[in-house]
């Protein structure tokens, strides 16, 4: 589905800086993975390359048998609102606009009709459980579902991807359960592929896989297997390897 | 670094935010500086010192106008820096650090633009002397000159303008209130709504202003001029403070349009931006409103002078002598006219006709000519001849520049005879309108025969008339042909192109001066436009970086901002130019002149120079968006 092959990035400015170097990573239909590393590792700079939004220096990134970067600007623009969706730390929403019409949003641009729109708007705010707030304006909710409504926006057009930074980073624990729950349960219903970062050790454990950044290379990954528990104990565990910061981590119990 | 070291760096280091603020300033100074250097002219003390005064009045005028107009620039540019200053109490600023800031900045700002406006106005300073030169019609070029005057004068009273907003503006500079702007620039306001109520009110009242503007006539136009005024203006708040807002909200609940691809973005903030610059706009549409009618009464006055003029004077020159008891006079006169257009090579074709003034009723008296030469004088100037029969009269109405409230002549005079020797009386046959002869009473055209025997008792005086048609003439030789008649006395020559080009000549400065404000006006209300739209840039480039990140193509980003712009800077444009276009005609009913050409030479040229603006201002604002995406 996702394959990112030998992909390298580097910056160039006064002093050159290799934020990515040979990256390989395949993502199948309907998987959920994790990136998780330092800061300054890579990861956002990654996303922004398989999002389209950044081009590689080197390498090559191919989604459903596209390659998005040989594609022209407006070609790139139908690409995204098409085949990928975006989840934000900072939900990334226009105050100007209702619930509802943020959710609608890809749709409007391709032009689909007010019916159908208006109908899938309604059916994912019922998943998501935010069919109470359509009408409201985006400053009168709260953050847990702007984020609940940001991921409607993102899967209202079934993209085959989901690509989500730090969806959680701006949410309390609570609030970052449910939303996780979400996108888990969204990617087992709808076949969705998911790629997030995040810095959470508990959203991570979530994921069917985590992979571990660090300067731009790939570490390490692990895989879920049974039991999210140890799981997530696995993650700590390689967090405190890689030296993040463990005396945190190492105190928060799954719950 | 201390607080004064800090303010400095803040503007030098913070270029762009500054730049528009600058620019403003400094295009005000520029434009007071050049309109001091042409005034201060040394040409102008040698002609007279009423001229003078005008220019310096007007000076005054545009002052005033700077004042207002650098104050304004300034609460925007400081409305655009709200959160900026929260942002500093937060770390600890106070309030009196705040404003010596403010006015530090203002201050440097000001004296910048104070220099640099009067340099760039040295810059122009030829190029203004001769649009004045040819503008003004004066005699002698306008040379360069080193202009001390105007260099201290701008000096002094912008920096003490500069110095007076910033001290204002640093006082009434509400701090208090600033901590709360960093978060009020994040949390959105509630959708603006718009009372129904007064938006009808706004479109009744517009509807009655307009009403009446259009349909008064005459003198009327002037006692109707106040309340049309308060009522159009009242009107133009509410259009655009609740009209505008409702016409949006209507247009966003229908969903096939709300909906409809990137409509939704266009129209997602469209009514706060309304709502938010609806003031601005109702300015800048008065402010527009009010120099239409000020050049436009210029230029119809000036119109309705000349071409009034030209109207009942078609001949090139025209010379009279009445009681035809100086033949040797006349005589002479007129050989030197001629040998005053033979001199300078003037190819002229000429015809002499008499004319006898009868006194039809007590008093009342009107020309009468026969019909040879009536026919001769309408070859001359390529009018169609007529026949007239024995014992009937044809009626010439009073021309077009010279009908007044009242009757036409020719009413009176279908009802007079004219008696002749014997028994004999003429009846009129028929009315014709031609500028061949004008006279205020009308005039009768009497076959030849019947011509000879008018009655020397009903005769008031007889006169006889020379006309000339000369072949197009340059403005040089139309002042040495017209200084050369001088000679005669003015009552018995008159010379139309030179009577024209003294009209003019007269009328220059007027003119010019009028046109300068205008021209000040128009820019403005331009300025004020684009400076507006910019101050919600930032705001416009976080959502077009969301929407981009969804995938929005650059064809749909253009068109958006196209769209928007466009609305914000046509909608009060518009306005204005109906307003301006019903001043205009109501003007014209006041003149009974046709100003259609005038109205679409004032007009056009506004929308000339708001088009340009528009298409600047769409070009950077395409170019700031995109550079962050
Ligand atoms: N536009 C850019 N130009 C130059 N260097 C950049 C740019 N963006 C990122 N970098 C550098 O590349 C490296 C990786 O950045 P990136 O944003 O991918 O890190 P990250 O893993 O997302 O970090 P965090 O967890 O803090 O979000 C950093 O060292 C950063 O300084
Ligand atoms: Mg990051």
């Amino acid at each position: 589905m996702l394959k990112v092959n030998k992909v390298s990035k580097v910056y160039e400015g006064k002093v050159s800086y290799r934020a990515l170097s040979d990256i390989d990573l395949t993502v199948e239909k309907g998987e959920f993975v994790a990136i998780m590393g330092p800061s300054g590792s890579g990861k956002t700079t990654l996303l922004n390359l398989i999002s389209t939004n950044d081009t590689p220096t080197t390498g090559k990134i191919m989604l459903n048998d596209q390659q998005p970067h040989t594609l022209s600007k407006n070609q790139l623009a139908t690409f995204r609102r098409t085949e990928l969706g975006f989840v934000f730390q900072d939900f990334n929403l226009l105050h100007t606009l209702t619930v509802e019409e943020n959710m609608v949003l890809p749709l409007t641009l391709e032009g689909i009709k007010v019916k159908v729109m208006k109908e899938k708007a309604r059916q994912i705010a019922e998943k998501l459980g935010i069919d109470s707030i359509m009408s409201k304006r985006v400053y009168e909710i709260s953050g847990g579902q702007a984020q609940r409504v940001a991921i409607a926006r993102a899967m209202i057009h079934q993209p085959s991807l989901l690509l989500a930074d730090e969806p959680t980073g701006n949410l309390d624990s609570k609030a970052s359960k449910d939303v996780m729950h979400l996108l888990t349960k969204l990617n087992k219903e709808e076949k969705t592929s998911l790629l997030m970062v995040t810095h959470d050790a508990q959203a991570a454990s979530y994921s069917d896989r985590v992979i571990f950044i660090r300067d731009g290379q790939l570490e390490s990954e692990i895989h879920r297997g049974d039991n999210r528990q140890t799981f997530f104990q696995k993650i700590i565990d390689m967090l405190s390897l890689m030296g993040g910061e463990t005396s945190e981590l190492s105190s928060i119990r799954l719950s | 670094m201390n607080f004064r070291q800090f303010a400095y760096r803040n503007v030098t280091r913070n270029k762009r935010t500054y730049v528009a603020y600058f620019l403003s300033s400094m295009f005000t100074v520029m434009v007071f500086f050049s309109f001091l250097l042409f005034a201060f002219h040394p040409t102008f003390e040698t002609i007279n010192s009423s001229v003078r005064t005008g220019l310096l009045t007007s000076g005054g005028i545009i002052y005033v106008f700077s004042f207002f107009y650098i104050l304004y620039s300034m609460s925007t540019f400081l409305q655009s820096r709200k959160r900026e200053f929260g942002l500093l109490m937060m770390l600890g600023a106070s309030n009196t650090q705040i404003k010596a800031m403010v006015f530090i900045e203002n201050l440097l700002i000001g004296t910048f633009s104070t220099m640099f406006g009067i340099s760039l106005g040295l810059l122009f300073a030829k190029t203004i002397l001769l649009v004045a030169e040819n503008v003004l019609i004066i005699d002698e070029r306008l040379h360069f000159y080193v202009p001390f005057e105007a260099i201290i004068i701008t000096l002094i009273s912008f920096l003490a303008l500069f110095v007076i907003i910033s001290l204002f503006v640093a006082f009434v500079l509400r701090t208090s209130r600033l901590v709360a702007l960093i978060k009020s620039d994040q949390t959105p306001k509630k959708e603006p709504k718009a009372s129904i109520f007064l938006s009808v009110l706004a479109g009744l009242l517009l509807a009655i202003g307009y009403g009446i503007a259009l349909t008064v006539k005459g003198v009327a136009v002037v006692m109707a001029l106040i309340p049309v005024v308060v009522i159009v203006m009242i009107g133009t708040y509410f259009f655009f403070t609740q009209l505008s807002v409702f016409i949006v909200r209507f247009l966003k609940r229908r969903d096939y349009i709300f909906y409809k691809r990137t409509n939704i973005i266009l129209f997602s903030d469209l009514s706060f931006r309304l709502k938010d610059n609806a003031r601005t706009f109702f300015m800048v549409a008065m402010i527009s409103t009010v120099a239409f009618s000020a050049i436009g009464t210029l230029f119809g006055l000036h119109s309705y002078l000349t071409d009034g003029v030209i109207e009942i004077n078609p001949y090139s020159i025209s010379y009279k002598m009445d009681s035809d008891d100086q033949p040797e006079i006349m005589a002479e006169e007129v050989n030197y006219i001629h040998s005053q257009l033979k001199s300078m090579g003037v190819e002229a074709t000429s015809e002499t006709i008499d004319v006898a003034f009868v006194d039809m009723n007590e008093g009342y008296i009107v020309p009468v000519l026969k019909e040879s030469d009536y026919n001769k004088a309408a070859k001359l100037i390529g009018e169609p001849i007529i026949d007239v029969g024995e014992g009937e009269t044809i009626i010439n109405d009073q021309t077009v520049a010279m009908i007044s409230d009242g009757p036409k002549a020719s009413e009176t005079l279908m009802t007079f005879l004219i008696d002749l020797e014997g028994d004999h009386t003429l009846t009129p046959a028929k009315v014709i309108q031609t500028n061949v002869f004008s006279s205020m009473n009308g005039s009768y055209v009497i076959n030849d025969a019947d011509y000879v025997k008018l009655p020397k008792t009903s005769m008031n005086r007889t006169s006889k008339q020379v006309y000339w048609m000369t072949e197009e003439l340059s403005r040089d030789e139309i002042v040495e042909l017209g200084e050369a008649l001088e000679e005669i006395p003015p009552y018995r020559v008159s010379m139309i192109d030179y009577t024209v080009f003294q009209i003019e000549r007269g009328y220059g400065p007027a003119l010019f001066v009028g046109l300068f404000i205008g021209l000040i006006f128009f820019v403005s209300a331009g300025s004020f436009l684009y400076f507006r739209v910019f101050t919600d840039v930032d705001k416009e480039k976080e959502k077009f970086t969301m929407v981009t990140k969804l995938g929005l193509k650059e064809t749909e980003l253009k068109k958006i901002i196209t769209q928007q712009l466009a609305i914000l800077f046509f909608s009060p444009i518009i306005v204005a130019l109906i307003h301006g276009g019903v001043a205009l005609t109501a003007l014209s009913h006041f003149f009974d002149y046709n100003l259609i050409n005038e109205s679409a030479l004032v007009l056009g040229g506004f929308t000339v120079i708001q088009l340009l603006y528009f298409v600047l201002a769409r070009h950077f604002y395409i170019k700031q968006v995109k550079r962050i995406l």
